[in-house]
């Protein structure tokens, strides 16, 4: 009797059923939250506003769901935010409440994402959504900035009313989302100067700028892009031993294929995952070219049991971009960079020093890296700083003014108290030796030598192998058609995320 | 065409010309004429004197069009109601389009115009898209009646839209039957009814559909598992099995909360070879989030951080991956920081050690300062590194930056205390600092350390007396400190500066301050100096029990409390989730939303639709007056007299607060557990107490505010509690109470070891029966001083 009735209906079914019928087929949210509300009492979705300030503090974008949060809630955010702790320019925690309303926001595209609630809403659940919708805005523009949000203001709203509906997450795949949105995207071409790279745009195939609708509507190129971002972690002492590093990774995809074929990967096959294969591992020795990852998580959909029999992930890959694969590694690695810092006294005056850094590109010359910055913090007794390259002469006269032909730059900045050598590209095998004078105050030679650095290291050098050594050796589209050979792009690439240097 | 041009429009005039614009017969010079105000709206320009014109442009085939006069629309409703009564028309011209996007967009905007009297409109719509053929408008007329029952409850109710809701729960569209039961348990949520309970198949089937559902899905389904209590450890492992592979996943949600299951279930298990490897499988997913966005990775932090506390051994080989990153945000570093003080140990500490050296040097002031005081905590935690920590802060002293020699001297102090006459040959180099103190805490740490080791500092009364020529300027703190320094060297030191000093420290603090600590203190030297010196010395020189290491521990309570909410808010501000969500405040809005709407409707002298809101809301006003202390009206609701008192007031404002007052008035000494909020017409309050005779009673008042019908046959049952009680007999001796009566009784507890849930906590879950009304559940809570024995037995072992 009591199975069969829902707060007094009775339901066509056991109720047991109700719980099976809905979570086996629901695709979102809320037929959750009743097994939620059910035995908490308390909605865990509350109301969301959704709004997206410019870095200066204008509302682009400002959905209210519920009616439940006042209108002053952006000015109440982006005062906190912008004055954290009562200081500019420190960054505010993701999740803080003023006035029993809650404000938890990210920082993408230069951009603030916030949703308001008043409940004690999850705020992974909350933040794992803003980036979401983040990434379908990027998915739908190709890349996401201010000025794109701007353009397509209207478009933002039309797909923010799909994606939520009275605070109830409903839709956030993209491909799903197309079906219902009828306004076309504005593609901003990004405006940057110098040639200068989009944010982040090292970090994926983001390169490409692109909408995933063009892919369905103007017949473009079919292309599928298979990243492997790799973020390398290190410290070195000054006589370059490595003392720690890890390697924060994922396999990025990012699809442009019409009807949405599965796709089949497979990874290297001297895999081990986890540290169940790596006690394994250990009886063969450490020396062995094993890839080892310590953690992993896999894109929804995939099955982990066959990844861990075979190496092989099968998906069938959503538009857009997405992480396929997210690992740590914390096998030590071939370093690409090592830096050696030197200091030498000045023999006859009491407020000079030499400082002199050798940066080594120990990578093969096949590769080249880009936007090499090294970076030295330098004490407050440091008066003045003359910096000489080892670049050639030719080429300083070359570099004419706005061709942004330099090779390398140093450069003293002074109010942050950093020298910043950079490098704009660096073939492999190459060594550069930067030569700067310090002059210091008085009496502070010895403070100096002990208080500069620790030295930093920013590059993106891609190529393959990767540093993890984790390859994809081959990527099949499961299509049965003829003449179909959508292009297919990989790419390895490297990057500095804590690549440090300490000399003392 | 960009979008982005709306923007530029700054002149002014610039209503008029829109007006214009709206008013042009070439269609796409009205379409963007519409983009404009909305973009006007956006940057928050008041465009609401458009409104009637831009209403106009609702009828239209346009469906780009259609959706931006509805945003429009949903933003200006509010303020024009009777404006807003145009756009009925077309909405429900709408809701019968043959195009089913179209019909799903007028009713689901429908929905979003909290306009009383749009809303009646808009049950007819609403009933037929509940019935329409196309699931896409189903799922959104589902949600729709959520939005409904928020405006105008009654209606939902006469309308019989919960009848439809729930029969599309049998609806064979996934969305539609999802959208259904949100809206269903959204309801039940307002109205307050009783809940379901998981039983064992249920959870079971749950699981099973863990697969299934998407990563959101996912985090409700065992955000729903964490409250199931297993049944034994069997039960307990098969769940755990379930949810262990949803700890690969890539949202961060679903790990956390996967955790949050994992942990619960954990401490049903009965073999430790189990646990153990359990522990060692939650190690890798937690670290794995912290290769996420600094968003996310904050929330895992503050969770991990919960976690560490709970299960130190979870994290102990993983300290590496919480160093900090040059280009972390401060918040990341902080935890970061937070979390290495908790998992350093004689293994690790080296490195650890090197580290936090490091992040002395860098440029944010907070996180170097936290860095100092880690470097504190390492020597005062771990014996046989204390030495190696006072070399690095020597180290960091050299350096001469101001905060961070302050700080050095603050973490000092503490070393000194916890490990006396051991390290004073320090103090040497301490005192080259002396001049660049100048903040309180680290001026008092210093004189600390003077005072307490006069007898081996040659000069120390010169260096008092430095300190001394500012004494009337510094802080109480400091002011306290030099005072009761002043006092041990003259005792360790009887000679004659030393007596001048104290001379000129005790004159002053009694004379010339105002601070009643500092004279008070003064006093109480000179009487003791005065009176009896040696009895002076074993007072202020005697031997100070050693510090153990101070953490920011969390209360051992309140730890439980969070690992059950972990991944929520609460997990994140370490702060129960009572102290920043407000149900009243909620409640109390609606308030004024009545009012507003209350003071409009007299305004255009509409007093039924006065009325009907009154009527309507007069539940929820009260509730929101009320407070846990002061229950909803004792006496039988006075319906009637209420509302005529409202309508004679016009505005029905200060009703809930007159009501409040009164219940307050009525209030008996017992608190509520089930409040007349409820609509059960019934009131009762109980608390567990003391029995005279030993052992506990539950004691109970049951008030009936029904309108006619006496209360009898009153059961009692217990959920589950820490301590493990039962109601001596279920019947409870209980006269029937009429309406409008109280009833009281006194119901004797046993003690029933099947009933023993210590990860209760202090919760108490009551069921009360009674012939008129069913089985009503209520949340009681066991007053502290009741708990508190059992509460210290309990092991901390994983809650």
């Amino acid at each position: 009797m009591e199975s069969t009735t829902l707060w007094g209906y009775e339901l066509p079914f056991p109720r047991q059923d109700l719980y099976v019928a809905l979570i086996a087929v629901a695709s979102f949210i809320p037929a959750v939250v009743l097994v939620n509300a059910l035995v908490h009492g308390v909605l865990n979705i509350g109301g969301l506003i959704l709004f997206v300030l410019s870095p200066r503090g204008d509302t682009i974008i400002f959905k209210d769901f519920r009616g439940n949060v006042p209108k002053t809630s952006t000015e109440v955010f982006f005062r906190k935010a912008k004055f954290w702790d009562g200081q500019d320019g420190k960054d505010a925690p993701p999740a803080f409440h003023v006035d029993g309303v809650q404000y938890l926001h990210v920082k993408v595209g230069g951009l603030y994402w916030v949703a308001t609630s008043r409940e004690n809403v999850s705020p992974s659940l909350a933040l794992e959504l803003l980036m979401r919708v983040h990434s379908i805005c990027r998915d739908y523009f190709g890349y996401v900035s201010e000025e794109v949000i701007r353009r397509n203001f209207l478009l933002v709203y039309e797909l923010l009313d799909e994606i939520i509906d009275y605070g109830f997450p409903q839709n956030s795949s993209t491909e799903r989302l197309k079906q219902f949105v009828l306004m076309e995207p504005m593609i901003v071409k990004p405006r940057l100067p110098g040639g200068a790279k989009l944010p982040g745009g090292a970090t994926g195939p983001t390169e490409v700028i692109k909408s995933v609708l063009d892919t369905d509507r103007t017949g473009a190129k079919e292309e599928i892009f298979v990243d492997i971002v790799e973020k390398l972690t290190a410290i070195f002492d000054a006589q370059g031993h490595q003392k720690s590093s890890s390697i924060v990774g994922a396999i990025q995809i990012k699809s442009y294929l019409s009807g949405n074929p599965p796709i089949r990967l497979g990874l290297s096959e001297n895999l081990i995952l986890g540290r169940r294969d790596a006690r394994a591992l250990s009886s063969y020795g450490s020396d062995s070219d094993a890839v080892m990852l310590d953690t992993y998580s896999i894109y929804e959909g995939v099955s982990a049991e066959r990844f861990d029999a075979e190496r092989v992930l099968e998906l069938v890959p959503p538009d857009g971009q997405f992480a396929l694969m997210n690992y740590r590694s914390s096998r030590s690695f071939r370093p690409p960079f090592r830096v050696y810092p030197l200091v030498e006294d000045d023999m006859y005056t009491g407020d000079k020093l030499t400082l002199y850094l050798r940066l080594l590109a120990e990578y093969p010359a096949t590769k080249t890296a880009t936007g090499v910055e090294v970076t030295v913090p330098l004490p407050r007794s440091v008066v003045r700083v003359h910096c000489e390259t080892d670049a050639p002469n030719e080429s300083k006269l070359l570099a004419l003014p706005g061709k942004g032909a330099f090779e390398q730059a140093a450069d003293w900045r002074e109010r942050d108290r950093k020298l910043v050598w950079s490098l704009k590209n660096l073939r492999g095998g190459r060594e550069h030796t930067l030569r700067c004078r310090l002059t210091v105050e008085p009496g502070t030679v010895e403070s100096t030598k002990r208080d500069y650095g620790p030295i930093m290291v920013q590059f993106v050098l891609p190529g393959k192998p990767s540093a993890s050594g984790l390859d994809v050796r081959y990527m099949k589209i499961l299509k049965e058609e003829k003449n179909y050979a959508p292009s297919r792009w990989f790419r390895v690439v490297a990057m500095a995320n804590s690549y440090q240097i300490r000399p003392h | 065409m960009a979008d982005g041009k709306y923007f530029s429009t700054t002149k002014k005039g610039e209503i008029h010309e829109l007006k214009v614009e709206l008013g042009a017969l070439d269609k796409s010079k009205k379409k963007d004429a519409v983009k404009k105000v909305i973009a006007a709206m956006t940057v928050g320009k008041d465009v609401s004197p458009l409104f009637p014109d831009v209403i106009n442009q609702m009828q239209t085939d346009d469906m780009e069009l259609k959706k931006l006069v509805y945003l429009y629309l949903i933003n200006y409703a509010k303020t024009q109601p009777d404006l807003a009564i145009m756009a009925v028309n077309t909405f429900v011209k709408d809701s019968q389009d043959p195009n089913p996007l179209i019909r799903a967009l007028a009713v689901r905007t429908m929905g979003c115009i909290r306009v009383d009297k749009i809303t009646e409109y808009l049950c007819d719509p609403l009933h037929r898209c509940l019935k329409d053929e196309d699931p896409y408008v189903r799922k959104t007329a589902a949600v729709c009646v959520a939005k409904l029952y928020d405006i105008n409850a009654e209606l939902v109710e006469d309308r019989g839209f919960l009848d439809m809701l729930k029969d599309l729960i049998g609806d064979a569209n996934p969305m539609v039957v999802a959208n259904a039961v949100a809206a269903l348990s959204e309801i039940q949520e307002l109205s307050g009814k009783p809940v379901l309970e998981l039983t064992q198949a249920t959870v079971a089937k749950l699981l099973r559909a863990l697969n299934e559902c998407t990563e959101w899905g996912q985090v409700f389904i065992l955000d729903s598992v964490v409250n199931y209590t297993p049944a034994d450890a069997r039960d307990a492992e098969g769940v755990i099995e379930r949810v262990l592979p949803r700890l690969q996943h890539a949202n961060s949600a679903v790990v956390l909360s996967a955790i949050k299951v994992i942990i619960k279930n954990m401490q049903y298990l009965q073999d430790e070879g189990t646990v153990l490897q359990l522990q060692r499988k939650l190690a890798p997913p937690l670290v794995t989030l912290l290769g996420a966005e600094p968003e996310l990775q904050y929330v895992a932090l503050r969770n991990i951080a919960l976690v560490i506390q709970a299960q130190p051994g979870v994290l102990a080989n993983d300290v590496k991956v919480f160093f900090v990153k040059y280009n972390d945000p401060s918040y990341v570093k902080m935890e970061k920081l937070g979390i290495m003080m908790r998992l350093v140990n004689e293994r690790n500490i080296d490195q650890v050690l090197l580290e936090f050296k490091e992040y002395a040097t860098e440029v944010d002031v907070d996180f170097v300062r936290k860095a100092v005081r880690a470097i504190g905590y390492c020597a005062v935690s771990i014996q046989s590194a204390a030495e190696r920590c006072i070399n690095v802060l020597l180290e960091l002293i050299q350096t001469k930056v101001n905060y961070v020699v302050q700080e050095s001297i603050i973490v000092i102090k503490d070393i000194f205390r916890r490990y006396p006459n051991r390290y004073e040959s320090i103090i040497g180099t301490l005192c080259d600092s002396l001049e660049s103190l100048d903040e309180p805490e680290a001026k008092a740490s210093m004189i600390w350390i003077i005072g307490e080791y006069a007898e081996r500092i040659d000069n120390a009364d010169e260096l008092l007396e430095q300190f001394l020529e500012s004494f009337p300027e510094e802080t109480a703190q400091v002011q306290l400190q030099l005072m009761t320094a002043t006092v041990k060297l003259f005792l360790k030191k009887p000679v004659e500066k030393p007596q001048q000093l104290i001379q000129l420290v005790l004159t002053y603090a009694t004379q010339e301050t105002d601070n009643p600590d500092l004279r008070d203190r003064a006093y109480i030297y000179w009487r003791l100096l005065s009176t009896d010196p040696e009895a002076a010395k074993d007072v202020v020189l005697a031997e100070k029990p050693t510090i153990s290491a101070t953490s920011d521990a969390l209360d051992p309570s309140l730890l439980r409390e969070l690992l059950g909410e972990l991944g929520s808010l609460a997990s994140v501000y370490h702060k129960p989730a009572a102290s920043f969500v407000s149900k009243l405040r909620l409640a109390v809005q609606r308030a004024e939303d009545l009012a507003a709407a209350a003071a409009r409707g007299s305004a255009s002298g509409d007093s039924e639709a006065l009325t009907s809101a009154v009527v309507a809301e007069s539940p929820l006003a009260a509730s929101a007056g009320a407070t846990p202390t002061a229950p909803a009206a004792a006496a039988p609701a006075p319906v009637p007299d209420l509302l005529g008192d409202l309508l004679d007031l016009d505005v029905p404002a200060p009703a809930p607060a007159a009501a409040a007052a009164a219940a307050a008035a009525a209030a008996t000494e017992l608190p509520v557990v089930f409040g007349e909020d409820k609509g059960k017409g019934v009131v009762v309050r109980a608390s567990l107490v003391q029995a005279p005779a030993g052992g506990y009673d539950y004691e109970l008042s049951v008030s009936n505010v029904s309108a006619g019908v006496p209360l009898d046959g009153f059961m009692i049952q217990f959920n589950k509690n820490s301590l493990g009680l039962a109601p001596a007999s279920q019947a409870v001796q209980l006269d029937p109470v009429l309406p409008g009566a109280t009833g009281s009784a006194r119901v004797p507890m046993t003690h029933a070891a099947h009933l023993q849930a210590p990860e209760q906590g202090n919760v108490l879950q009551v069921a009360i029966k009674c012939n008129q009304l069913g089985v009503l559940y209520m949340n009681d809570t066991i007053p502290q001083h009741l708990m508190a024995p059992p509460a210290q037995q309990q092991p901390l072992d994983f809650f």
